[in-house]
């Protein structure tokens, strides 16, 4: 292919438009969500702030030599470790959990800004030469890798966000050429296990997919007969497993599981949720006429919850739109990371899909009561600066690779 | 695995799969949600944030037959708590405010678990001003008390009238569930009397104010501007057939005793005066009806709650000869002129049936006007058992008059059947029979009964159903609307009504046993009656109709143990048709020297 000069080329405006849209319909949705809150009142200016940095910022890191990242990994990734372990110490409680450091006015998450440290940082080391993701010291140096930034997260606590930190990591070790075979071994008992969660027929329709993936892989019977019975045990060991969980965390998987089980408890939340968007019907209710939303029947709603307010003021097709933007961003963040021969840029873009799809899965998905309440936020939509502007950056940082997907390194 | 290591095809389309799954998974979601369940979900949110508040609406009053008010409604300060805002801490000081034992409103809250907790409970009614003061001072500490206007019956007209109005009470839950639609938690309903039989129309139907509450149900603001609003219908005002004045009279001669009086326009079957003593305080029950007062009340050995103008039954007594000699002559077993040897009694077979005096030889009218026993005892021989009854019915005894204030008892009218299952066939004689000739025996009748019959008297065979509703007045439109009543129609000669009619005005005009009660200016007719009483002292009975030549009243009195009718129920009946007459428009019955 031609190098070509046009603007087009080095530029991809769908991704741009996608999320411009987005940081848009956000703004809508936490200006109505917050506009009559008495607390809440101004946190759509504070968020305007935020996205005004949050553009500035997507222009510095989708114009800086897209090198540097390579250069800047290992120390971005040690100054993450330092911000995650400030914030035990000096960190703000906000809602029962420590996540905040604040200088002067300003305040922000470092566990948003350590993913950009945890992707670059993988990123370098899964494709530094000679580096084997197959070879089980490596897989060990990438676990270490990943649970450091998650075991400080998870002293917070903040589960949500661990959880987003080992999923980013499992997909691009995935994507760096892990044996399938073995990715599968790792990932068919989670799978198996959440699955249990809502019953036999689920748990059956898990264990004939591992069936078929085993047939696939063609491996022998022994090796065959031991995954089944790892798998069919860990559903089993869940029950077990579950008593570990803090009484508030149990609840909360007995809740997504029948939330009409404790409906003013744990459960009002998904029901309001689901009553807020059910409502919207196709239209919508309108801009700040949702009920639910302008009645605050859903607490927070601006930050995890925003989505309702979506789905009840424009209701299906303001919905469909939104999630379409976010599948045409996805999709082209896969053609940037196939399509950059810079194999470091390209396991980052991975990186940044990954983490931005788990967010876009786990947050709808709990707010249309398909997944379990998980409390992150949906990148772009969801109120909160640190957030925002990382997501920006890293949009930045994979158009940088877009832009430079032609070179090597 | 042949696959190149990085940006693989396979994974890719692994990613582009998983990716295009759960946009899918989120579509159809949305869909299911926001297009086929879209209905269900507006219920609820609208539930969710709109609170229904009802509006009452006024009961509708009621008026005497001079559009006098009877009954009407006045304001009440009542105490509701929403549970589900409420903290129970508050209770016990609330309940010492409100004078009421502890625990009070827990169990109100118990009793009524069933509904939403969100719905207010009425805990008590008629608070007093005091009451209110410091309620509206601590509303602000007082989460989910309110205190709330309200109507409720006012008694203050001077009449009581219990068994006519009858009294309202707190819808029960059995009631409630039947009629959703139409009442709610807290709502009163007609329990008996005219509140019960026309609760329809006294009613009205309740509006609804839609408010707009956020998650914590603190009101927000109106609801669409208030433009769904349903504004409350106040129920129709009844104008009753009751004249006040007679009615205060009747209430005021029963002071004391037991009893019932019923008094009827004779054409039109309108009650112009009902009272079963002794009455109860419908007062007590306007407000908040605690349990204790109605077991007071239903616990009373003189039975207040109990009407026993509609369902007391007694033995008529003499008040039933003019019947004897009604099918006496409509059967020509005797004339105007047939007479009776009386000796002070009637012997049959070894039997010898008493009379209270030598009448000697005595004819129909004077054996009306003198109450001869004798005489009747004779007659019921020749009528026969049978024939009897079927003149009885056409007189409306043995069976129920229909009269709009509900509840009442058919009486006993024996005959063939009704003897051979009493006493088994053949084990009873002719003499049995006799008893029957003077009213007594198992023959027995309602005060309501023996009123129509004194109507039927009055207007020779013509009147209707006794009723208390003359018409209603549609809201502010004015617009009466009448109702129409069955004919009750006893099918007999004017002349034989002509005789026994004369008998009747000698009772009180001539030489009679009530003769003590006549006016100057006003003539009535009527007979005694003592009606025998196996438990005690006789019940007195008077039957009357006034004025004579055209009557407008007929009455029909029976006060319990007190001894013989003339000298205890005819002044009492001689007192209401006097103030009744008095009373009517354009009459000229001045009359001041009533004994």
């Amino acid at each position: 292919m031609e190098p070509s000069n046009k603007i087009l080329d080095k530029f991809d405006f769908v991704v741009f438009a996608a999320i411009t849209l987005l940081t848009a319909i956000g703004m809508a949705a936490v200006y109505s969500a917050t506009y009559t809150h008495p607390t809440a009142y101004g946190n759509f200016n504070k968020q305007l702030i935020s996205g005004i940095i949050a553009f500035i910022l997507f222009f510095v890191a989708y114009l800086i030599p897209y090198k540097t990242y390579r250069f800047i990994a290992a120390p971005v990734y040690v100054i993450s470790l330092l911000s995650l372990l400030a914030v035990i110490f000096i960190g703000k409680t906000v809602y029962g959990s420590k996540s905040w450091v604040s200088f002067g006015p300003i305040g922000f998450q470092p566990s948003e800004f350590a993913k950009i440290g945890l992707i670059l940082f993988l990123a370098y080391y899964l494709t530094r030469k000679r580096k084997n993701p197959n070879n089980f010291y490596d897989l060990f140096i990438i676990s270490v890798i990943t649970l450091i930034p998650v075991a400080l997260i998870l002293m917070q606590p903040d589960m949500g966000t661990a959880i987003v930190y080992v999923i980013i990591s499992l997909i691009m070790v995935f994507w760096s050429g892990v044996d399938l075979f073995l990715f599968f071994l790792l990932i068919s008992p989670v799978v198996v296990v959440f699955a249990s969660l809502f019953g036999l027929a689920t748990f059956l329709i898990c264990m004939i997919l591992v069936i078929a993936l085993l047939v696939y892989f063609k491996k022998n019977v022994f090796v065959n007969a031991s995954i089944i019975v790892l798998n069919i045990s860990a559903a089993y060991l869940m029950d077990y497993g579950i008593n570990f969980l803090k009484p508030h965390q149990q609840k909360r998987i007995e809740t997504f599981i029948n939330p009409l089980a404790d409906p003013l408890g744990a459960g009002y939340n998904i029901m309001q949720t689901k009553v807020a968007i059910g409502s919207g019907g196709i239209w919508g209710k309108g801009f700040l006429h949702g009920n639910q939303t302008q009645l605050r029947f859903i607490p927070e709603q601006w930050t995890d919850f925003i989505f309702c307010v979506i789905g009840e003021e424009f209701g299906f097709v303001g919905s469909i739109l939104t999630i379409a933007l976010f599948i045409v961003l996805f999709f082209k963040l896969v053609n940037i990371a196939t399509h950059t021969k810079n194999i470091f840029g390209s396991t980052v873009v991975v990186g940044i899909l990954a983490l931005m799809f788990t967010h876009f899965a786990i947050n709808i998905g709990m707010n249309i009561g398909v997944a379990p309440v998980i409390g992150l936020p949906l990148p772009f939509l969801s109120f909160g600066g640190s957030s925002l502007i990382v997501n920006m950056i890293l949009i930045g940082i994979a158009l940088n690779f877009y832009k430079n997907r032609r070179e090597q390194i | 695995m042949s696959e190149k290591i990085f940006g693989s095809r396979l994974r890719k389309n692994i990613f582009m799969i998983v990716i295009a799954f759960v946009g899918m998974t989120f579509t159809f979601q949305l869909i299911k949600m926001q297009i086929l369940e879209h209905t269900t979900y507006t219920t609820q949110s609208d539930n969710n944030s709109i609170k229904k508040k009802p509006l009452q609406a006024p009961r509708g009053i009621f008026f005497d037959r001079n559009l006098d008010v009877l009954v009407s409604n006045k304001p009440t300060y009542n105490l509701q708590i929403t549970p589900a805002v409420y903290d129970t801490i508050h209770s016990s000081t609330i309940e010492a405010i409100i004078n009421e034992e502890r625990g009070t409103i827990n169990k109100i809250f118990e009793k009524n678990k069933i509904y939403s907790k969100y719905l207010p409970r009425i805990i008590k009614r008629d608070l007093n001003y005091n009451n209110v003061v410091w309620f509206e001072e601590h509303s602000e500490n007082l989460k989910g008390v309110e205190i709330i206007v309200e109507m409720q019956r006012d008694y203050s007209y001077g009449v009581k009238g219990s068994h006519i109005f009858g009294y309202l009470r707190e819808i029960n839950s059995v009631q409630l569930e039947k009629e959703k639609n139409l009442y709610d938690l807290g709502d009163f309903i007609g329990i008996s009397g005219i509140e019960r039989s026309y609760e329809n129309l006294l009613r009205g139907s309740k509006g609804y104010e839609f408010i707009l509450v956020d998650s914590r149900r603190k009101t927000i603001g109106r609801y669409l501007e208030g433009n769904n609003d349903i504004q409350p219908v106040k129920g129709k005002d009844l104008v009753l057939t009751i004249d006040k004045k007679a009615q205060q009279i009747a209430e005021a001669e029963f002071e004391g005793l037991s009893g019932s009086l019923v008094a009827i326009e004779p054409s039109t079957g309108e009650i112009l005066a009902y009272v079963s003593a002794p009455e109860y305080d419908l007062e007590s029950f306007a407000a908040f009806t605690s349990r204790e007062q109605i077991n007071k009340l239903s616990s009373d050995p003189k039975k207040p709650l109990f009407d026993r103008a509609a369902n007391s039954i007694y033995p008529p007594g003499s008040t039933y000869k003019m019947l004897g000699a009604i099918i006496g002559l409509e059967e020509n077993l005797i004339d105007i002129n047939s007479t009776v040897y009386c000796r002070g009694g009637f012997q049959f077979g070894n039997r010898f049936f008493k009379c209270h005096g030598n009448h000697g030889s005595i004819s129909v009218i004077p054996a009306i006007e003198k109450s001869c026993n004798t005489f009747f005892y004779k007659l019921i021989l020749d009528i026969g058992l049978d024939r009897w009854a079927r003149y009885l019915k056409m007189f409306g005894f043995g069976e129920k008059t229909g009269f709009d204030l509900g509840a009442e008892t058919k009486g006993i009218v024996p005959n063939t059947e009704y003897y051979d299952r009493a006493f088994g066939k053949n084990k009873w004689t002719k003499g049995t029979l006799i008893s029957l000739g003077i009213g007594q025996g198992e023959f027995s009748v309602t005060t309501l009964q023996l009123a129509q019959y004194a109507a039927l008297l009055a207007n020779s065979g013509r009147t209707k159903t006794p009723h208390v509703l003359q018409g209603y007045i549609e809201g502010i439109k004015n617009i009466d609307y009448n109702i129409e009543y069955k004919d009750k129609i006893a099918n007999i000669s004017q002349r034989t009504f002509d005789i026994v009619r004369e008998g009747m005005f000698k009772v009180v005009n001539g030489y009679g046993t009530a003769r003590h009660i006549k006016l100057p200016n006003i003539n009535i007719a009527g007979k005694t009656g003592t009606s025998q009483n196996p438990h005690g002292e006789d019940h007195a009975l008077f039957i009357a109709f006034a004025p004579y030549e055209n009557p407008k009243i007929a009455v029909a009195v029976i006060v319990e143990n007190v001894g013989f009718g003339g000298t205890h129920a005819a002044p009492i009946a001689q007192k209401v048709i006097k103030a009744y007459l008095e009373n009517i428009e354009g009459n000229n019955f001045t009359i001041s020297s009533a004994k």
